[in-house]
């Protein structure tokens, strides 16, 4: 019975990985914006474009090539297949991020267009990248995800959940924007990203815990 | 809904603020009664003989006062240099004031406040448009009455406000926004001639072209600085002219001239609230004479010493007093303002500059004298407001508190009691003691600032036991309403033949989510300028959750996506809308969207509108032809073809109207008034026949699903050519999107309960669909171009068909074109919903998406009225809250009357 569930979930993963991964994630996170500001000395609110870029030239990387340890099949798909598979989903995520944020009301205007490539590309490689790496094109994994939200194991979790917390926390970054504080960091898409970004963290927390109660589970039920 | 009536009913009374007006008026012999020192004349002794009043509505007060006053100076002060030279050269006699206004700062309101000397209210804002006569007594009827002639020129609201009082006016309609010149121009012709002429006492001319050139360009444009560079001129000239006949034995030997605003306006040029921009205006008064200076303890002056230029501040409601002491008439019965002694003095001065060259020696006493005239005056000021005061607190229901009263009688009694020292004094010896006078002044001033400051703060006071009735009534409503919908499902649940326990739906949890979210967001300034967005931001959310059910059901994915294209479009016509929003509005700042990069002045795109807006409209008698080949019958044809009908007209309208092709004029002018005529009396005879024929030949339908159906599409398609005419070319673009969002929500609606429950039979009624088309119609709202807000009603639409001004059809028309496609359309269009093939189960469908559709409108206009209250004393609240207030309210209103009308229709 146990075997069979590992057989249907190949690449089980260990909560010491899922912490590990998130840890990575998170501290890319943590070194795009130190670098943003000691290195370069820009910020998210002055130069949006400039920092988004940043930070999402070193978290892409990072997530890329820690997801494709983890892909489905490692017998059928080598390494470098799930690296170009990542990078070929890193502008797709991006177009339909971009998308996304249009119909919801993000400016279209041309001058707004390089922060918002920068800023789908971000939440890209915070939302589609990570399973991009993992299940490829595979439709039904996708399906599975991210339609029906029935994620099993931990590793969908750790998919699914970051990737969630993303889109919603942006959703809910974009609620100050119309304020009339006259902030600058109301510009779009800076409380966006901020939204994003706290809520991947909040996700990647959320699945760490989940991923320490399956494994918790497990042992309980081993045992 | 009778509930939502009464609450809204009772919440408006506490909320717009009431002040009874009386309609007793001060007469010359009232004075009798004054312990004051009664002179020979009427109430006071006239010091001026003619009075030029040149109002400049809009007039900023950084327009009149010497840029050194400001941080910063730009390119819009500094423009009236003659108003500085003359108080440069004579400070004594020529003076700026900073006049302080009261909201509600409207044009009318102002007049008002600056005759009668009272409080404005709110419930006279929504009378702006019918200018109704003023009743209360007023310092112009007080003109009339003691026999002083009067002359207006300019903005034809005065001779609305005071209908038959002028001896002459010149009136010009003030209505047309656009038009800078018309009324200025009118009023410079007039008024260098009048000033030769003896035949007034007062002469008023009311120049507006700054208004509307702030209402059009904003202040800081070319237009504005063009105007004020002519009214620079335009004062010169009276200057001068005054001045040449100022000499003794001339015409304007004792003359006073003012120069005044009677509201300021916002950079943007609008204005309305209480914000500093808005209430701060100026009034330059200057009098021909040499005057003594005023002992400095009664100015309120800022100086600026480098300048040598004093600037005092007056509050607006003391002028109607102050104009009637100099002119010695009495002074308004309802007037709360005093005296001003600065205003005063430049003129009264006067009085006591005999033949004596030995000024110094005399400096004294005449100061002496004239302090003794003005504690007299003063004291008859006093006297009227307590009588004011006495009277209103015994006539009105909504008086002053006791305590209040008495405080004001102690006040009053005390400075009365000083008064009968000095005339004792005065018996006695005829030297009496300045500081005397001095304290006496004092004292006056003590109550009348009191009384002022309490007028104020209780006519500005909102009743809030009322307010809170009104709210609570309509939470009780809403209440009710959730009870009712709860009673419908369980018996919609129960006569289910496979009854199924329906637990808390995610689409009931995301619908009640979205209300909430969209109900909180009204509790800020910025999210109900944003509206449209905002509803739109939580309509692309709903969409997106749809399309994920759809991915995760693999069907209607085209659906969801065209859906989500929508909205997209949607959003963009919501971005133009506010675009045009913040052209006007006082509170955007008008953002340069890309729209601008499209000059819409091309001619080429003009024409490729018009055609692909006629295509549009072709499209739609397409399916209209379709769908009348396909089920109707009878009646409904006859509709439905009487539609197509004036599709056609519609089309041949905007043919006419544009000028691809050059149609001889005739037949244009014919077109411009016929063919909407006709297309309006189509729609109303397709409403008749739609409405009468049922009642007499009950034919048999088929099924009770596609009676339903057809009898939609047939009042859809009869209101759909009036409202599309009245929105002009966007018309067939939205009529077009609406019907296809309609369509794709109702083919996506049963994706969740197929999802969820996995048999097509079962389907529990889901809000969220409702919801979104309840969004939907919010966003229409806004992309059509409408906000809300008095000046985003689009009269243009009024006169569609129409050429004069009728009250009744063009209040008419205009609800049609702002409620068109966000009410009307979208309740008629409600039975889209309905799943159900059965009969009976249907009605309760159809009743239960209607009465969840009235719940949702119900709750934003509670949450609207709920946030009015909190922010009550909020900056805007009279710029934006309550004109939201207002829209909701009408459009809650209306929408229960439309369902009710639609399900006497439906069933």
């Amino acid at each position: 019975m146990k075997e069979e569930l590992e057989k249907i979930t190949p690449s089980k993963i260990s909560s010491f990985q899922v912490f590990l991964i998130h840890v990575c994630c998170g501290l890319a996170l943590a070194v795009g914006f130190w670098v943003a500001h000691n290195v370069y000395s820009i910020n998210l609110i002055f130069d949006p474009t400039g920092t988004l870029r940043l930070i999402w030239a070193i978290e892409f990387p990072v997530v890329i090539l820690l997801f494709s340890c983890f892909r489905q099949k490692p017998e059928k798909c080598s390494y470098l297949k799930a690296i170009a598979r990542g990078l070929l989903g890193l502008p797709v995520g991006a177009l339909i991020n971009a998308l996304g944020a249009l119909a919801l009301g993000a400016p279209a205007g041309l001058q707004y267009f390089e922060r918002t490539v920068s800023w789908s590309l971000l939440m890209s490689s915070l939302t589609f990248v990570p399973t991009a790496c993992v299940y490829g094109s595979c439709w039904t994994d996708w399906h599975r995800i991210f339609a029906c939200t029935k994620p099993k194991g931990s590793l969908d979790f750790m998919l699914c959940l970051p990737a969630h917390g993303a889109v919603i926390g942006a959703w809910f970054g974009a609620w100050p924007m119309p304020l009339d504080w006259e902030r600058p960091w109301q510009d779009w898409p800076i409380c966006v990203s901020y939204g994003a970004m706290a809520g991947y963290v909040a996700g990647m927390v959320g699945s760490l815990g989940l991923a320490l109660m399956h494994t918790g589970g497990k042992q309980l039920k081993a045992e | 809904m009778f509930l939502h009536i009464i609450a809204v009913l009772i919440f408006t009374k506490g909320f717009l603020l009431t002040r009874t007006e009386l309609p007793h008026s001060s007469h010359c012999s009232d004075l009798s009664q004054s312990p004051c020192h009664s002179s020979s004349y009427c109430w006071t002794k006239p010091v001026v003989d003619r009075l030029i009043i040149i109002v400049l509505d809009a007039l900023r007060f950084d327009f009149v006062a010497p840029s050194s006053f400001f941080e910063q100076k730009q390119p819009w002060m500094d423009r009236l240099k003659v108003l500085h030279r003359m108080t440069l050269v004579n400070p004594s006699s020529a003076k700026i004031f900073k006049a302080i206004a009261d909201p509600p700062t409207t044009s009318l309101q102002r007049l008002k406040g600056l005759t009668t000397g009272a409080l404005p209210t709110f419930i006279d804002v929504g009378n702006s448009f019918g200018a109704p006569a003023i009743v209360e007594d007023n310092f112009i009827k007080q003109l009339i009455q003691n026999g002083k002639r009067v002359v207006v020129m300019g903005d034809d609201t005065w001779t609305q406000l005071f209908p038959n009082n002028f001896n002459k006016s010149y009136p010009y309609p003030s209505f047309n926004v656009k038009d800078l010149n018309t009324v200025d121009n009118g009023c410079i012709e007039h008024l260098l001639p009048s000033l030769h002429q003896q035949d007034w006492d007062v002469l008023i001319a009311h120049f507006l072209g700054m208004d509307h050139a702030g209402h059009i360009y904003g202040v800081d444009s070319t237009p504005m600085i063009e105007k004020l560079e002519q009214y620079n001129a335009v004062l010169e000239k009276v200057i001068e002219e005054i001045q040449n006949q100022s000499g003794p034995g001339k015409l304007h030997e004792n003359s006073l001239l003012l120069v005044m605003g009677d509201h300021g306006q916002t950079l943007n040029g609008d204005h309305g609230g209480g914000s500093p921009e808005e209430v701060e205006t100026s009034i330059f008064a200057m009098s021909f004479k040499n005057l003594p200076t005023l002992p400095s303890e009664f100015v309120s002056s800022s100086c600026e010493p480098s300048k040598n230029i004093c600037i005092s501040s007056i509050h607006q409601l003391d002028f109607a007093v102050t104009v009637s002491s100099l002119l010695g008439v009495p002074f308004p019965f309802g007037s709360i303002g005093r005296v001003n002694p600065e205003l005063y003095a430049l003129a009264v001065g006067t009085w006591k500059l005999d033949d004596n060259k030995t000024w110094n020696n005399q400096d004294e006493l005449k100061l002496e004298e004239w302090l003794q005239n003005y504690v007299n005056v003063i004291c008859i000021n006093s006297w009227q407001v307590k009588r004011y005061v006495d009277v209103y607190s015994a006539s009105s229901v909504i008086g002053f508190s006791s305590e209040d009263l008495f405080h004001i009688s102690d006040l009053y009694a005390k400075a009365k009691e000083n008064q009968l020292n000095l005339s004792f004094d005065k018996n006695e010896s005829s030297n009496t003691s300045l500081p005397v006078l001095k304290r006496q002044i004092v004292a006056y001033f003590e109550f009348l600032s009191y009384v002022a400051e309490l007028a104020r703060s209780k006519w500005t006071e909102f009743d809030l036991k009322l307010m809170v009735t009104g709210i609570g009534i309509m939470l009780f409503s809403i209440y009710c309403h959730i009870l009712a919908i709860r009673k419908l499902n369980k018996s919609y649940v129960v006569s289910l033949p496979l009854s199924r326990d329906s637990g808390i739906s995610f689409g009931l949890m995301l619908a009640s989510f979205t209300v909430l979210m969209r109900a909180s967001s009204l509790l800020s300034n910025s999210y109900i300028l944003k509206e449209g967005k905002v509803a739109n931001f939580l309509l692309a959310t709903t969409c997106i959750v749809t399309l994920r059910f759809s991915f995760m059901m693999n069907k209607l994915l085209l659906e969801a996506i065209i859906f989500l294209l929508l909205i997209f479009i949607c959003r963009i016509a919501i971005e133009i809308g506010l675009y045009k929003q913040a052209a006007t509005s006082q509170f955007m700042s008008a953002s340069s969207s890309w729209v601008l990069g499209i000059s819409l002045s091309e001619s080429m795109w003009i024409y490729i509108v018009e055609i692909v807006s006629i295509l549009a409209l072709i499209i739609l008698g397409y399916f209209l032809y379709n769908a009348i080949s396909s089920y109707c019958r009878g009646i409904a044809k006859c509709a439905m073809m009487g539609t197509i009908l004036s599709y056609l007209l519609i089309a041949l309208y905007w043919i006419s109207e544009s000028n691809i092709l050059d149609l001889p004029h005739f037949l244009k002018g014919m077109g411009k008034t016929y063919i909407p005529r006709t297309i309006y009396s189509i729609g109303l005879g397709q409403i008749l026949l739609m409405t009468f024929v049922p009642l007499f030949s009950k034919e048999e339908a088929s099924s009770y699903k596609g009676s339903l159906y057809v009898k939609m599409i047939s009042i859809l398609s009869t209101c759909s050519s009036t409202i599309i005419i009245l929105q002009g070319k966007q018309g067939a673009f939205v009529a077009l999107g609406f019907l296809l969002a309609g369509y794709c929500m109702m083919k996506l609606q049963g994706i969740e309960q197929h999802s969820v429950g996995g048999a097509a039979k079962i389907t529990i009624l889901d809000p969220l669909p409702i919801l979104q088309w309840s969004l939907l119609a919010v966003c229409l709202f806004f992309a059509t171009g409408h906000w809300c807000a008095f000046d985003g009603l689009r009269y243009g639409a009024a006169f569609i068909g129409f050429d004069e001004f009728v009250l009744v059809p063009q209040a008419i028309l205009l609800t049609i074109d702002t409620f068109g496609f966000s009410h009307i359309f979208s309740v008629f269009g409600l039975p889209l919903f309905v799943q159900m093939e059965h009969n009976s189960l249907l009605s309760i469908n159809l009743f239960w998406i209607f009465m969840v559709y009235g719940l949702i409108t119900a709750t934003t206009a509670t949450a609207t009225i709920v946030c009015v209250a909190i922010q009550r004393r909020h900056l805007m609240v009279w710029g934006l809250f309550a004109p939201k207030f207002v829209f909701d309210v009408v459009g809650l209103i209306l929408t229960d009357l439309l369902i009710f009308v639609a399900s006497i229709y439906y069933f």
